[in-house]
Formats: C-alpha cells, sequence, structure tokens
C-alpha cells in the first residue's frame, strides 16, 4: 500500500470505532464468521448486523455522528486499541492482511465487555444527532422522498423516531414566534386594519402606502415608510415618463407650517429669516397675492449667510376670497421633513409663538372620532366599530393622524401654537393633506381626464339631505358660482396646452372636483394629449388636419388663429397665468376640508351602488350625494437654470384634503401616470441640476445629519468586503471616500491662498520658498513621516507651474493685501454662497471666454481681468471659506459617481487635452500605505495575544489590550487618524466634492453635481488661459483615472 | 400688449431683471411631424426623414407625406433637408413650403420683491415644409 493511501485510509478511520471499517466491513465480517467461534458469537452477530447497516445504509451519517460523540478516545487510545483487537480477536480483517495473527483464544467475558461499552456508545452516537440539518437532509439522495419533512412515513423506518421529534420540536418553535391565528383570519378585513393600526405605530404610513408596499421596495425615513424605487427594472422607463409621458409621485411626507395672522407682522418676523439676496422672499408681489408659489432658503433669524435651515416653498392665501373679510392672511410653509424640526423651532421664536393651543389642530383627533363611532352606534362591538371607522373616515387618514400622535409625540403635545404679541397663530399642518406630484408633458391629460369640476347645485334640488351642504351654501352665492365656472375653464384650458413648462413658474389654480372615481375607466389607458380629443375627433393619422386652428402642426398658416376666444384665453394663461380670484380653493378651510374627509363615500359602498345600476358599466350619477372635493393646483417649474433643456421636468403638484389619497391616486395611474419612488426623485433633481434634500445642503443641519448617516451606511458596507474584495483607498489616494470633508477643504484653501498672497508679498517667488511652505502644510497636518515623502513627491510639477502663476501676478496682489489680511481675521464657518449677484458673476467668469455674448462684455479684456481680481478678493473677504452648487459635465467618458473629487488640472493636462484630441486624462500615481504593516501588526498582536492569554494567566491580557484599544478603528485600505492636507494630498489639487453624479440620459453623457471651495475655484480660474477657462479633473473614490469636465455655475 | 412691451423695455434693467427665455410652444405631435433643431447631426435627422419616407423598422407604413418645420435658425437646415430629400427620391416627392410667425415668450424675473414679473413677446419666423409623394408620370 502507497504512503498516501495509507494516509487516506487512516484519516478515515480516525474517528472511528475500530472495528467500524468502511470498505473493509465485509471482509471483516467474513473473517468474524469463519474465526469467531469462541465468545459469544450471538452477540457478535448481532452487533455485526446493526454495523453493516449502517455503513451499508448511510456511511455519511454514521461518520458524522460518530465523529462527534466518540471524539474524546485518541488517537493514541484507538491505536492502542487496535493493537489490542489484533492480539486479542484478530477480528480485523484489513486490507493488510492480518489473518495471520488470529489469536488463538478470547476470554469472553472481557471481548462482550469491551464490545457491550462500544454498542452502547454507538446507540448512543445513532439516537443522537448533533448536526444543524434535519435527518432526512442527511440521506443520500437517491434515499430522499418528495414531501419527506412533511410526512414522517416516507422516512426510512429506522429515522422515523427521530424525524418525529425534529417536527414536534419545529412545531414547538413555530408556534412561539407566529400569529395564533390563521391565515384566513389574519386576512379578515377587521384584523387587517388592526394589523395595519399596529404597525403604523413606528412609522408614519402614507395613504398609499398599501399601494406602494406591494409594488415598491419601502424603507423607513424620516419617521415614514416611503417607496424607495420599484420593484420592476424601471429606471429609463421612469426617466421616459418625465420627458415624454407623465411621472407620478406621492409627496404627501412634506410637512406643512400654516402661519395665521396680519400680513405685515408675518412678514416682519419671517423677514428676519430669509435675506433678499438670495432671491425673492415671502413678500414677493406675485407670491403675497397668492398668484404664484415662491421658493426660498430659511436661515436662523438674522445670521444670514451662515446657519442655514433648509429649503422650503410657500403659498400665500389670495387676499380677495369670498369667505375671507378680515385682514388676517394666511401662509403655508411647505417643506421637507428631514428640516421640519428646526425651521419649526425658528419660526416659533421669530414669531414669538410659545402659547400652545390645544383646541385647533390636535383636538380635532378626539372630536372627529366620536361622531362616527356616534354613527355606528347600533353596533355595539367596539372592534366592529373600529373596522367601520377605518372603512368610512377615509381608509387610513385618521387613524395616522392618531398615530403620529401616538409614535412621535404624545397626544396632548400642541400642534398649534399662538402669540400673544402679534397674534400669529402657527400650525402644524403635517398630515393633513396629500401632496400628488405630476411630473411630464402629459401630466396635463392626466389631470384634465382624470378630475371633472364638480357639478353646481341648482336651488331646485331638495338639498338637506346631502352632506355636503358647504357646497350648497356656496353654490347659492352666484359670484361663487361664477368663479367656479372660470376656475374650470381655466382647468379645462390645460387640455390644449401640452406641456406644463409653458405656464408661468409656481402658478397656481385652485378647484373644487366631483368624485374622481366615478369616471373610472374600467382599463388602465393611456391619456394622449389632446386637441384632438378635445374637439371629440378622431386622430387621422394620414389625413392629419384638425380643426384645432392655433396648431401649426397641421402645416397650416398660422394667421389665421387670434380671433378664436378659445385661444385668446389660452394665450392668456400662457402669459400671465392664472387670475388672483381663480387661485382660491377652499382647502385652505380647516372646517370644509374635515366634512369633506369624513363624508366620503367609501369604496365599498361605491362599488355596491355601481353593481345595482340598471346597465352594467353605464355611469354612476350620484348628483348632490356626489363627493366635491376641494383641490390646489400648483405648477412646478422644472428647469429653470442654465441654458439647455429648459422646462424639463415641469408638472404639477396637486394638494388633496386627507382620507382622499387613494380616490385620486388610482385614477391618475388608469390615465397613464408611472408612478415613481424616492429614487425618480433623486434623478429629476438630478437631471434638473437642482440640489435634492436633504443631501446637497451641506450647511444645514439635516445635511450634515444625512452626510454622517451615509458615512455610516458606507463604512459598514465596505467592511463586509473582504480586504482583497475592496478598493484600498489608502493606496488610491483618496482620504475621505464615504464623506466629503467641507471644513477640512475650506480651511486649507483658506490657507493655502494665504500663504501663496505672503510668499507673493516677500516677491520671492522662488521655487524654493514655495517648497518649503508647501512642506510645511503637510507636516503640520500629518502625524506620520512617512506620508510626508510620499504626498510631496507627485506634487513637484505642480509647484513650479504654481511659483510661475505667482509671478506673474503677483505684483497685482500686493496692493490687496490689507483685504485679504481681513479675510483672516473673520474667519468664518462654512457656509454656501447663494447670493445671486455672486452667483451670476461667478457663472460668468467660469465659462470660456469664447461665446458670444460674453466675449462682447468682455471686449476689455484687461478691464475683466481686474476685476476680477479685485472681486475676486472681495469675495474672499465675505466668504473665506464659501462652497458654491457647481454642475460638471464630462467632455468624454466617464461617468462620475458620488464622491467623486473635483481637481484642478496641471497644467500640461491641458496641453495635451488641446494637441490630443483622443487624451481623456491624466492618472494619479499609485500611493503607498502605511497603514497596512501597521494593520498587519495589529492583526498579529491579537494572535500573540490571544496565544498568551491561553497560555498564562490575565494580568498579561490587561497589558496588552491598552495598545489595541488605541488601534482599533484601523481598517485595511483606509485612511485611519485625522486627514492629512486633503487638498494636497494626490498630484492634482483638489477643489471639491460631488455629491450627486450619474450618466445623465438627458444629457447623453456623464454629469456631475457637486460643490467646490470658492477660493479654490477664483484661484484655479484666475490661473487658466481664457479660451479653456472652467476645465476641472473628476477623479472617483476607487479610480486612479481623471477625466475632464466643464465645470458651470447655474443661476 | 404693445404698451405693456413698451413699458418693458424702459423698465428693463438686469439688476432688477433676470431675463428667461421660455422653450417655444409646443404641439401635440404627429409621427410625421418632424422638428428640425441645430443640435442633432444634420445627417441624422435627414435619416430620420428617409426612414418615415421609405417605411420604418418596424414593419409601419411609410409615410406619404411629412411635415417639416423649422424655426429661426433653423429654417435653413428645414430647407435643406427638404431639398436634399426630394433631390434623392428621383423626381417621385415633392414639396410645398409655409411660412409663419411664431410668437415666443420671454419671462423677465423680478429681482426685488417690489416688482411684478413680467413677460415679453417676440416673434420669430417658422417654415413648415409638406414633401409628399406624387406618382410619377
Amino acid at each position: 500500500m502507497s504512503n498516501a493511501k495509507e494516509r487516506k485510509h487512516a484519516k478515515k478511520m480516525r474517528n472511528q470505532p475500530t472495528n467500524v471499517t468502511l470498505f473493509s466491513g465485509f471482509a471483516a465480517n467474513r473473517g468474524g464468521k469463519h474465526h469467531n467461534g469462541g465468545g459469544k458469537p450471538a452477540q457478535t452477530q448481532k452487533q455485526e448486523n446493526i454495523l453493516e447497516s449502517h455503513s451499508g445504509t448511510s456511511q455519511q451519517q454514521e461518520t458524522k455522528v460518530t465523529h462527534h460523540s466518540l471524539s474524546d478516545p485518541d488517537v493514541n487510545e484507538q491505536s492502542s486499541s487496535k493493537v489490542m483487537f489484533r492480539k486479542k480477536g484478530g477480528w480485523k480483517a484489513g486490507p493488510e492482511g492480518t489473518s495471520q495473527e488470529i489469536p488463538k483464544y478470547i476470554t469472553a467475558s472481557t471481548f462482550a465487555q469491551a464490545r457491550a461499552a462500544e454498542i452502547s456508545a454507538m446507540l448512543k452516537a445513532v439516537t443522537q444527532k448533533s448536526s444543524n440539518s434535519m435527518v432526512f437532509q442527511t440521506l443520500p439522495r437517491h434515499m430522499r422522498r418528495r414531501a419527506m419533512s412533511h410526512n414522517v412515513k416516507r422516512l426510512p423506518r429506522r429515522l422515523r423516531e427521530i424525524a418525529q421529534k425534529e417536527a414536534e420540536k419545529a412545531v414547538h418553535q413555530k408556534k412561539e414566534h407566529s400569529k395564533n391565528k390563521c391565515h384566513k383570519a389574519r386576512r379578515c378585513h377587521k384584523n387587517q386594519v388592526l394589523e395595519f393600526n399596529r404597525r403604523q405605530k413606528k412609522n408614519m404610513w402614507l395613504e398609499t402606502h398599501i399601494w406602494h408596499a406591494k409594488r415598491f421596495h419601502m424603507v423607513k425615513k424620516w419617521g415614514y415608510c416611503l417607496g424607495e424605487r420599484p420593484t420592476v427594472k424601471s429606471h429609463r422607463a421612469c426617466y421616459r415618463a418625465m420627458t415624454n409621458r407623465c411621472l407620478l409621485q406621492d409627496l404627501s411626507y412634506y410637512c406643512c407650517l400654516e402661519l395665521k395672522g396680519k400680513e405685515e407682522e408675518i412678514l416682519k418676523a419671517l423677514s428676519q429669516m430669509c435675506s433678499i439676496e438670495t432671491g425673492l422672499t415671502f413678500a414677493a408681489v406675485h407670491c403675497l397675492s397668492g398668484k404664484r408659489q415662491g421658493s426660498l432658503m430659511l436661515y436662523r433669524a438674522n445670521q444670514y449667510p451662515r446657519e442655514m435651515l433648509g429649503p422650503v416653498t410657500f403659498i400665500w392665501k389670495s387676499q380677495r376670497s369670498p369667505g375671507d373679510a378680515s385682514e388676517s392672511r394666511q401662509l403655508w410653509i411647505w417643506l421637507h421633513p428631514t428640516v421640519k424640526q428646526e425651521i419649526l423651532e425658528e419660526i416659533k421664536a421669530v414669531c414669538q409663538c410659545m402659547e400652545p393651543i390645544k383646541s385647533t389642530v390636535c383636538t380635532p383627533d378626539p372630536l372627529l372620532t366620536p361622531p362616527q363611532e356616534k354613527s355606528q352606534t347600533e353596533l355595539p362591538d367596539e372592534k366592529i366599530g373600529k373596522k367601520r371607522k377605518h372603512k368610512d373616515g377615509g381608509e387610513n387618514a385618521i387613524p395616522v393622524k392618531k398615530f403620529i400622535g401616538d409614535a412621535t409625540r404624545d397626544p396632548q403635545q400642541p400642534c398649534s401654537w399662538v402669540s400673544p404679541a402679534t397674534g400669529i397663530v402657527i400650525s402644524d399642518l403635517t398630515m393633513e393633506m396629500n401632496r400628488y406630484r405630476l411630473i411630464g408633458p402629459l401630466s396635463h391629460s392626466v389631470l384634465t381626464e382624470a378630475l371633472k369640476a364638480a357639478s353646481v347645485h341648482t336651488d331646485g334640488e331638495d338639498t338637506e339631505t346631502t352632506p355636503h351642504c358647504w357646497w350648497i351654501e356656496t353654490c347659492r352665492n352666484p359670484d361663487n358660482v361664477s368663479l367656479h365656472h372660470r376656475q374650470e375653464d381655466f382647468f379645462e384650458l390645460l387640455r390644449g396646452i401640452t406641456s406644463p413648462g409653458e405656464i408661468p413658474a409656481g402658478t397656481i389654480l385652485g378647484l373644487t372636483v366631483g368624485d374622481p372615481r366615478i369616471n373610472l375607466p374600467h382599463k388602465r389607458s393611456k391619456a394622449l394629449p389632446d386637441p384632438e380629443k378635445c374637439q371629440g375627433k378622431d386622430f387621422n393619422s394620414e389625413e392629419g388636419i384638425c380643426t384645432r386652428s392655433w396648431s401649426c402642426a397641421q402645416w397650416k398658416p398660422l394667421s389665421d388663429h387670434t380671433d378664436d376666444p378659445d385661444n385668446e384665453k389660452a394665450r392668456q394663461l400662457l402669459l400671465e397665468g392664472v387670475p388672483v380670484e381663480c387661485t382660491h380653493s377652499f382647502i385652505w378651510n380647516q372646517a370644509i376640508c374635515k366634512s369633506v374627509t369624513e363624508n366620503k363615500i367609501s369604496d365599498q359602498d361605491l362599488n355596491r351602488m355601481r353593481s345595482e345600476l340598471l346597465v352594467p358599466g353605464s355611469q354612476l350619477v350620484l348628483g348632490p350625494q356626489e363627493s366635491k372635493i376641494p383641490i390646489l393646483l400648483i405648477q412646478q417649474p422644472g428647469k429653470v437654470t442654465g441654458e439647455d433643456r429648459r422646462g424639463w421636468g415641469s408638472g404639477w403638484d396637486v394638494l388633496l384634503p386627507k382620507g382622499w389619497g387613494m380616490a385620486f391616486w388610482i385614477p391618475f395611474i388608469y390615465r397613464g401616470a408611472r408612478v415613481g419612488g424616492l429614487k425618480e426623485g433623486l434623478v429629476h433633481s438630478q437631471y434638473k441640476r437642482s440640489p435634492n434634500i436633504p443631501g446637497d445642503f451641506p450647511d444645514c443641519p439635516a445635511g450634515i445629519r444625512f452626510a454622517e448617516e451615509q458615512a455610516k451606511n458606507l463604512l459598514e458596507k465596505y467592511k463586509r468586503r473582504p480586504p482583497a474584495k475592496r478598493p484600498n483607498y489608502v493606496k488610491l489616494g483618496t482620504l475621505a471616500p464615504f464623506c466629503c470633508p467641507w471644513v477640512q477643504l475650506t480651511q486649507d484653501w483658506e490657507s493655502r491662498v494665504q500663504a501663496q498672497e505672503e510668499s507673493s508679498v516677500a516677491s520671492s517667488p522662488s521655487g524654493e520658498e514655495g517648497d518649503t511652505r508647501r512642506r510645511e502644510v503637510p507636516c503640520a497636518a500629518t502625524p506620520e513621516k512617512t506620508l510626508k515623502l510620499s504626498v510631496n513627491e507627485p506634487i513637484e510639477p505642480e509647484e513650479a507651474m504654481d511659483t510661475e502663476c505667482q509671478g506673474q501676478a503677483g505684483t497685482k496682489r500686493v496692493g490687496d493685501q490689507d483685504a485679504v489680511e481681513n479675510n483672516g481675521a473673520a474667519t468664518g464657518r462654512l457656509c454656501v454662497i447663494r447670493e445671486r449677484k455672486l452667483l451670476k458673476q461667478l457663472s460668468a467668469w467660469c465659462g470660456p471666454s469664447s461665446g458670444g455674448s460674453r466675449a462682447a462684455r468682455r471686449a476689455p479684456g484687461r478691464g475683466q481681468q481686474d476685476l476680477t481680481r479685485e472681486t475676486y478678493l472681495s469675495v474672499l473677504g465675505h466668504f473665506p471659506r464659501g462652497l458654491v452648487w457647481v454642475s460638471l459635465s464630462l467632455l468624454r467618458k466617464g461617468s462620475p459617481e458620488p464622491h467623486t473629487m473635483i481637481c484642478v488640472p496641471a497644467k500640461e493636462d491641458l496641453l495635451r487635452l488641446s494637441q490630443d484630441r483622443l487624451y481623456f486624462g491624466p492618472q494619479e500615481p499609485k500611493h503607498s500605505d502605511p497603514f497596512k504593516s501597521k494593520v498587519l501588526k495589529q492583526k498579529e498582536k491579537k494572535k500573540m495575544e490571544k496565544r498568551q492569554r491561553r497560555g498564562s494567566a490575565a494580568p498579561e491580557g490587561l497589558a496588552g489590550e491598552d495598545p489595541t484599544a488605541g488601534h482599533e478603528a484601523l481598517t485595511l485600505g483606509l485612511w485611519a487618524g485625522p486627514l492629512p492636507a486633503v487638498t494636497s494630498h494626490c498630484s492634482r489639487v483638489l477643489l471639491g466634492f460631488v455629491t450627486q453624479g450619474d450618466f445623465s440620459m438627458a444629457v447623453g453623457c456623464g454629469e456631475a453635481l457637486g460643490f467646490v471651495s470658492v477660493t479654490g475655484l477664483l484661484d484655479m480660474l484666475s490661473r487658466q488661459p481664457a479660451d479653456d477657462r472652467g476645465l476641472v479633473l473628476l477623479r472617483p473614490p476607487a479610480s486612479l483615472q481623471y477625466r475632464f469636465a466643464r465645470i458651470a455655475i447655474e443661476v | 400688449m404693445a404698451e405693456n412691451r413698451g413699458a418693458v423695455e424702459v423698465e428693463l434693467d438686469p439688476v432688477e431683471y433676470t431675463l428667461r427665455k421660455r422653450l417655444p410652444h409646443r404641439l401635440p405631435r404627429r409621427p410625421n411631424d418632424i422638428y428640425v433643431n441645430m443640435k442633432t447631426d444634420f445627417k441624422a435627422q435627414l435619416a430620420r426623414c428617409q426612414k418615415l419616407l421609405n417605411g420604418g423598422t418596424r414593419g409601419q407604413n411609410a409615410c406619404n407625406e411629412l411635415y417639416i418645420h423649422g424655426l429661426g435658425l433653423a429654417i435653413n437646415r428645414a430647407i435643406n433637408i427638404a431639398l436634399q430629400l426630394q433631390a434623392g427620391s428621383f423626381g417621385s416627392l415633392e414639396v410645398a413650403a409655409n411660412t409663419s410667425t411664431v410668437e415666443l415668450v420671454d419671462e423677465l424675473e423680478p429681482e426685488t420683491d417690489t416688482r411684478e414679473p413680467l413677460v415679453r413677446i417676440r416673434n420669430n419666423s417658422a417654415i413648415h415644409i409638406r414633401v409628399f409623394r406624387v406618382t410619377p408620370k
């Protein structure tokens, strides 16, 4: 027998009782029969039978079993037993052919004893199963049967007992955590509602939650359960819907704050929180009249430009509304849930509204529920009453509201506050309304098809029986009726307008509509743009001539269409938007909203009425019983900044009273709207090149929290991969792959520019000096010496360029030195520049100066340059640590990702780019990883410690723990400890970071959005030649390749 | 509108207003409408028209007529495309042109709270070329 074979055999036999031989078992049997005449033949025979059955049927199992149970006897012992066997019984007939060593005699008693012990051990082993698998899983494949786990009788008989036990155990385990009801009971409506209510206690549910949960990946965010992205593959489809058709989003999680009071008081209070420099404020004329929606940034009172709180949109209630006689105004501020707390607190502070009111908004809940329960008093069972309540009072609106109180604050906590001094009342209307957003050109068709203006009640009808008395009241007034008709006319006009982008930004249109469920189509259909539909004419592509006269698409001269009255109106709508009085909606009135919510006909009742129709499938006519729902339509301007794709992603927001969510949601979808989640919202804002809340507001508390959370998640994800399968960011020269160190970036740039100024003042712009200065910066910041070397090496060429530039610019800078020193004194905190004037100036500087109009402006090149220098310093004076929001589009290949680094290109990069059309960018030389050895050492240390601990007593273990505690944070591939100078860490100077970036389907190339340091940007721009100004390099965190991109600031 | 426009010109000041050009009024598009722009490659636009006339890829019927629309700077290109189509058809295509004026809207966004947003209207020329098939005699 070869050596290897022997070893293999030994391995196999290692944990076996020696008499259990696998392949020589039969030989042994035969041997036993032949030679074991003495002793107790019957017993041995029996034993062998057992053995045989086992080794024959389930060898695998046997080995497993014995391995565990008989692991105690050592190899030595075994070998000794082997020896003993050979001596005693010669029972073993191995492949060695041991038949020569057959003993002459056997002592029966000892032999039997030994066997008995072995048998008992074996029996124990067989009955005990110690692996994780079930019994039937241990069977060989050919013995498995279908439904073995279900039916014990399909197992071989010898295993049944064990399987039985296992099955019982499993049943017990299941029972512990399972529902005590059967599936059917759980699915029954009553229990389901109870269950849903229970589950809403932790996170708020939107009214469309169930619909979303069936189709979307849900995430728990900001205290809500929100659909993140559809489960179907639909990234591109959603983009197409945004561009060509209609995308629907549920934005009901946006929070609404209501301010009521005198106009001047509100304006006075709120003016502290915003600045005219960032754009229009609450006092803008067209917003104040209630005609348009406004949007702005809120800051902590009198802290502009620091301490940003968040972006908001707002709408004023129009003044001359019929019901409103007093001078009290109503203002709604809509904001993202992440920024709500801070803004609410601040608004309360500036309005001095500290006195909580308990009777306005919070109490409706207790008030709301009793009448409903009263109406169901005939049903004594509390549970049934509850069920009914949910069905009636708007699926989950009321419970949701209730659960807000339960979960996030106790019900006693007020949601409205009054100020004794100014009389302003602030109320928190979160979840009181639904907000749906329709994006895309077909949103007009979807809206006009899905919604029909409410029919006006004539006086002749007996109106006492209907629950919609508010509508009957309003219909009594002819002014109201005529207003309603005007609103209806404007709404119908939308049909003929192909894109929401053509309507003035932020136009508001109030409307009262009928129940949208009534004219729900039987099948999901696609609403089409409708000059054709409007005329009731079939679309004839062959002939293609429609009578709609203003259409120039019909190859008809456009001259003869001005006399069309409808057209005149449409023109007015396009030019001036909706007149002020038509913006009125009853949704501003809380009492009416409440009654509308309460009097909603349930889906069940509606369907029953439908089924009772005489002609099945015909239109259901409810007459005065039909609900009338006040809604508010707000136009959302799409892309307003920049040159290209104007009006992309424009659409309408629909505000509905709560409880009516699903009643509007389904009709919209049945008209061909596609639904998007949070991710689609992100894509929308990215293609619009607008900052996304809260990720793109690094200076507001919500943004900081978001960044922290994101960094934590990414780090966790990174750590989950084995070190060899993840990028080593230290080697890639990426200091912060998971977060953007804005503060450090701006600080670095500040000190950098200051140092440059100083060196230029000293009028010795020699390479030596620059070098030493440069050396000092990393010296101060980095703890490691090895690092310094590695960092400094690649910088050399860049420095040469720097110093050259300094030589040129140095003379000019001397005069402005005072200003710079002032900057140093007034070191501010991080802030993002949102001053429109400044941004405009910056955006003009960013572009290459070869453009038509800009060239004209820049004609006196010298003068412009001087202006740049001056303003450059004044900018730095105001914002020494400013960041600017920039958009980047890649010149050639590459799609950036979040946390991509924006770097300043060196001179030779630009040179090569101009020479070589196919040059795609320089590469970062590989960095050395000074932490790798440390990590390895640490690992070894740990090992040693473990060994030591195992070997010796506690005191040494304690001594060893201290050093490990310090280095616990070390992860292979990540920078440990405080970051060194971030700007000069790589071969190209760092300018900023990308926060959103992807391949843009709208433009057809990679696009990114991010922030750069103003100081760095101006520094870079002043050095770049005029014709390719604004070129930067982008490098993703996990790559060494830089790629060219063009920077643009859009105002 | 005229007096309004005059007033705007007097008032217009880059400090107080930002000019935002709105997109031209879009109309629902039939499959045989081609809007010519200056961004897309000329060849690609020509090929698109050709494809429509020849019958598309998915076995759809060939169009008998085509409307090519050009606005402003793109008028030239629209004419060019139409003539190229005609030249390449060996006499089976005819063109008929029509001109029109399109109203464009410029929005003036106020920079200060006290001003209303304004709207300016200017006109631009447009051309609509009908390219249709004739049976060669």
